[in-house]
Order: C-alpha cells, then sequence, then structure tokens
C-alpha cells in the first residue's frame, strides 16, 4: 500500500527543474533532426507520479512528414502507413527514410549500406529501367522482380528510436495490407519536426524552469529564516 | 557538456552543410549540364535515461525511461539528376541529351569520363571534342572539307563534303547509361566516373528505350531553380536560428540553475 500523498515543496521544485532539463533535451534533438529525412519527433509531456511530482515522458510523434520530389529512381517514400524494413548486422530494423541505393553488388541498400528487404529477402537489380510502383512491387524493365516489405506495428506500441533513422521493430509487426500500402518512387520523407511548436515550447520550458528555480530559492530563504531567526533572543 | 546544447549544435552544422551546398548549386546555375545536390542527414545515436527516482519516498513509482537523442550528422549529398531546362544556342555543335544518358569522353590518360555537357568543338586534329579538349568516344573525325554539319537525333554524324551534293555519314555518338546515376562520382569540370554506386556503364544508341534523343543546336541548362534555391536556403536558415535558440535555451537554464546556489 503506498502511504499517504507528501508533498514537498523542495522535492517537487527540483524535480520540475530535472523534467524541464530532460523536456529541452528532448526538443534539442528534434530540432536539431529538422531536416533529417525519414525523422520522427519524440514528443516530451509531463507525467504526474503517484507522489504528486512531475516527471518527463515522450511519446514517437508518427505524424507524416511532407514529401519532396528528387526524381532519383532510388528514393522512395511512404505516402501512408509503415515502414520499409532492413537487414542490419543488429537485426532488422525499420526506417522511412527511403534514400536507398545500388552497392556494389547492385543491392538495394540504404544510406548505411544495409540491404532493403523484398518478400524474398535482399533486392538485387541488373541493369536496366527500375520501376517501383506503389504498392512496392519494383520492376526491371516492365518485368516484376520483387516486392517490397512494409511493415507497420500495432497502434499505440513505443518503438524504439535508433540512430541512422532507424526504429527497433516491436513483436507487434504486421506487414501493411495491400490495399494500404502507398510507396512513392523519386519522393523522400521530410522530417516531421514542426518548428514553430518547438519554439513555442522552448519558450514555454524557460518560463517554467525560471519558476521553478524562484519556488527552490524561495523555499531556501524560508528554511533560511527558521534557521537563523528562529530562536533568537529578542 | 549539457545534451541539449550538443544536440542543437549538431543541427547547427548540419544546417551550414545544407547551406554550402546550396551555395555550390546557386554559384552553378548558368553551367551547362550542371546537376543540383542536396545534403541530407540522419539522427544520432540515442540514450536510454532511466525514469527519475524521487528522494524521500520509499513508496513513489520510477518514472518509465525516455530515449533522448543526440543529435544529427550528414548522412550524404546525392545529386539530383533531372532534365535541365533547354537553351538554343543555334550552334551546330551544342548538342543537347533529351532524356536519359551520358556522352563518353577520353580524358587522354586512357580513363573514361561522362558528361552531359555537350558544348563540343573541333580540335585541330579534326575530332570532335569537348571545351577542355577531350575526346568525344568513339572518336568521330570531321574532314578538313567538311561543311553543314548535322547530328540526327540517333546520334548520326553527317557532313556535305567538298562539292558534294549529298551528305556523308563519318561516325555516331553513342550514349550510356547508368542505373543509378546520383552513384555517379562527380570529377569537376561537369566530368563524372562510374562507382561501384553508379553501376556499369551501359552503352546505347540515342532514341533507344531508356536513352535521350540527341538535339543539335541546343545545349542542357543547369537544373538549378534559383527560387527552389532560395526556399531551401531560407528554411536551412529559419533551421540554424531555430538551433542557435535552443543552445540559447539551454544556456539559460544552465545558468538559472547555476543562480540556485547563492
Amino acid at each position: 500500500m503506498p502511504g499517504p500523498v507528501r508533498i514537498n515543496g523542495m522535492s517537487s521544485a527540483s524535480a520540475s527543474l530535472q523534467m524541464l532539463e530532460r523536456r529541452q533535451q528532448v526538443l534539442s534533438n528534434n530540432l536539431a533532426n529538422a531536416s533529417t529525412r525519414g525523422f520522427k519527433a519524440e514528443s516530451p509531456f509531463a507525467r504526474l507520479m503517484g507522489n504528486a511530482l512531475a516527471t518527463t515522458d515522450t511519446v514517437l510523434d508518427t505524424s507524416a512528414g511532407s514529401l519532396t520530389e528528387t526524381g532519383n529512381p532510388f528514393d522512395l517514400a511512404i505516402a501512408g502507413n509503415g515502414y520499409f524494413v532492413t537487414q542490419t548486422s543488429a537485426g532488422e530494423r525499420f526506417t522511412r527514410d527511403g534514400s536507398f541505393e545500388l552497392d556494389a553488388d547492385r543491392q538495394l541498400v540504404d544510406g548505411r549500406g544495409n540491404p532493403v528487404l523484398g518478400e524474398d529477402g535482399p533486392i538485387v537489380l541488373r541493369n536496366g529501367k527500375v520501376e517501383i510502383d506503389d504498392q512496392g512491387n519494383v520492376k526491371l524493365d516492365g518485368k516484376s522482380v520483387a516486392r517490397l516489405r512494409l511493415e507497420a506495428v500495432a497502434d499505440g506500441t513505443r518503438l524504439e528510436h535508433e540512430g541512422g533513422t532507424q526504429f527497433v521493430p516491436d513483436a507487434s509487426r504486421l506487414p501493411v495490407a495491400a490495399g494500404e500500402r502507398r510507396i512513392r518512387q523519386g519522393f523522400v520523407e521530410e522530417s516531421n519536426v514542426n518548428m514553430m511548436l518547438a519554439m513555442t515550447e522552448m519558450i514555454d520550458v524557460l518560463h517554467r524552469f525560471g519558476t521553478a528555480q524562484k519556488t527552490l530559492t524561495t523555499l531556501d530563504s524560508v528554511r533560511g529564516i527558521a534557521t537563523t531567526e528562529l530562536g533568537k533572543p529578542v | 557538456m549539457n545534451p541539449a546544447l550538443r544536440a542543437a549544435a549538431t543541427g547547427m552544422m548540419a544546417q551550414q552543410t545544407r547551406t554550402e551546398v546550396i551555395s555550390n548549386n546557386l554559384a552553378n546555375v548558368n553551367t551547362p549540364g550542371f546537376k543540383r545536390s542536396r545534403a541530407h542527414f540522419e539522427d544520432l545515436l540515442y540514450q536510454s535515461i532511466q525514469g527519475q527516482q524521487v528522494l524521500g519516498d520509499p513508496n513513489a513509482q520510477t518514472a518509465p525511461a525516455i530515449q533522448v537523442g543526440r543529435g544529427t550528422r550528414l548522412a550524404g549529398i546525392t545529386r539530383m539528376h533531372e532534365q535541365g531546362i533547354v537553351e538554343t544556342t543555334g550552334r551546330p555543335l551544342d548538342i543537347m541529351i533529351e532524356g536519359n544518358g551520358f556522352f563518353q569522353l577520353d580524358n587522354g590518360r586512357g580513363e573514361t569520363r561522362y558528361t552531359r555537357d555537350g558544348s563540343f568543338q573541333i580540335s585541330d586534329q579534326g575530332l570532335l571534342v569537348t571545351s577542355d579538349g577531350w575526346a568525344v568516344q568513339p572518336p568521330v573525325r570531321v574532314p578538313t572539307d567538311a561543311s553543314n554539319l548535322s547530328i540526327s537525333k540517333n546520334g548520326i554524324v553527317a557532313v556535305t563534303r567538298g562539292r558534294d551534293i549529298e551528305a556523308t555519314e563519318i561516325g555516331r555518338i553513342d550514349l550510356v547509361s547508368f542505373a543509378n546515376p546520383s552513384g555517379l562520382l562527380s570529377t569537376g569540370r561537369n566530368m563524372y566516373a562510374p562507382t561501384a554506386a553508379s553501376g556499369e556503364p551501359v552503352v546505347g544508341v540515342p532514341g533507344d528505350t531508356g536513352m535521350g534523343e540527341l538535339q543539335q543546336g541546343s545545349l542542357e541548362g543547369s537544373n538549378v531553380e534559383i527560387v527552389q534555391e532560395m526556399v531551401e536556403m531560407i528554411t536551412a536558415m529559419r533551421a540554424y536560428e531555430i538551433n542557435s535558440k535552443a543552445i540559447k535555451n539551454a544556456d539559460e537554464m544552465g545558468q538559472m540553475a547555476n543562480g540556485l546556489l547563492r
């Protein structure tokens, strides 16, 4: 049984300072990635703990970034739900950064050289005109040679971020249904960071930080009075 | 260093690189055959921060761990190979490729280089060369008594010799295509070299499937669009600015934290 909630001004103010510092770290990372293709922002929010103290928690903002046309045949964007699947040395990974290319073995790879997976494994393309339709069918000179894997996780799943604009897939992963696949060849998905929102949130963080700091110093001076003034002979 | 400061600093560096690439595009707005580039980025590693423990309360819950990213870094610079604008010059030795493909050139050291800049000239030996003197491959030799040089859309080079009435075919300009032109290595002077990423060159006749046609008397201008670059530059500048604001914010918070101890 948890004990009664005791609100302590000092620890509540110091928890606020910590919470805001983390919030600023999350915002800084979002802003640093304002032009990272396929980047998904983390939205910080305050979670109230059982002891009436606030802490920072985040949710992955999975909203779509805008699509930019590049005209490169191996630039792919997902205009709907889902992630591309790549094979890294640490296992399969999800990404929405579809700036792919061919490696020396003419394998379709991501920017770090990890193979992009089709339904039959890595995709190797011989010379010819490459077309990728909205369903993710890869066609070489008009003939279908592979189909890109496109997977999604259940709503509300917390996908883990990894560097290189990758995510660690979750056990709830499922292929995206045929009717919901929307792949655009020659496009890339931009970062979904909203700079205006981030800016206003930063201002808010700064002001609240100031408030929490003042609260702490005020409480401290109250204690100071208690220790120095009380008990003085009148 | 405070991770918030560091992350925002990587963001500023990224926008700086982006602006450098835009500047190079803008500098080449009048370079025939020039293809614009774009810098793109990826996020850095994430650190899981364990939720904070609450002081002095044994029954307190532990907050869930959150992931805090460490910023961004350059992932690559990609060249965009869309068609540039048509510049009609009327000069018979200006050839434009309308569609896919590259001209093949011999750089004089036995290596083949590729270009889309078709502002050719005739060398002192009668060869069709670029303005740098690199010969078109396979070589096209123009006889000294030739006049009325014409190049068909399929690459056939024909001239009228001496007092002839009929035109004589003197050679053919082939084109090559690459599976991934963005993977070509730019060697400067509008030239490209193949790499593992671009794939092997595939030689073909202009006008064949997957190959562009030739157009005599025109040049392909740069595919840089000033307005688009300006918009990119403004976006980059704003992103740079907001990252500097993030630094300022983190700095002020640090100062306030320091002010706690009086």
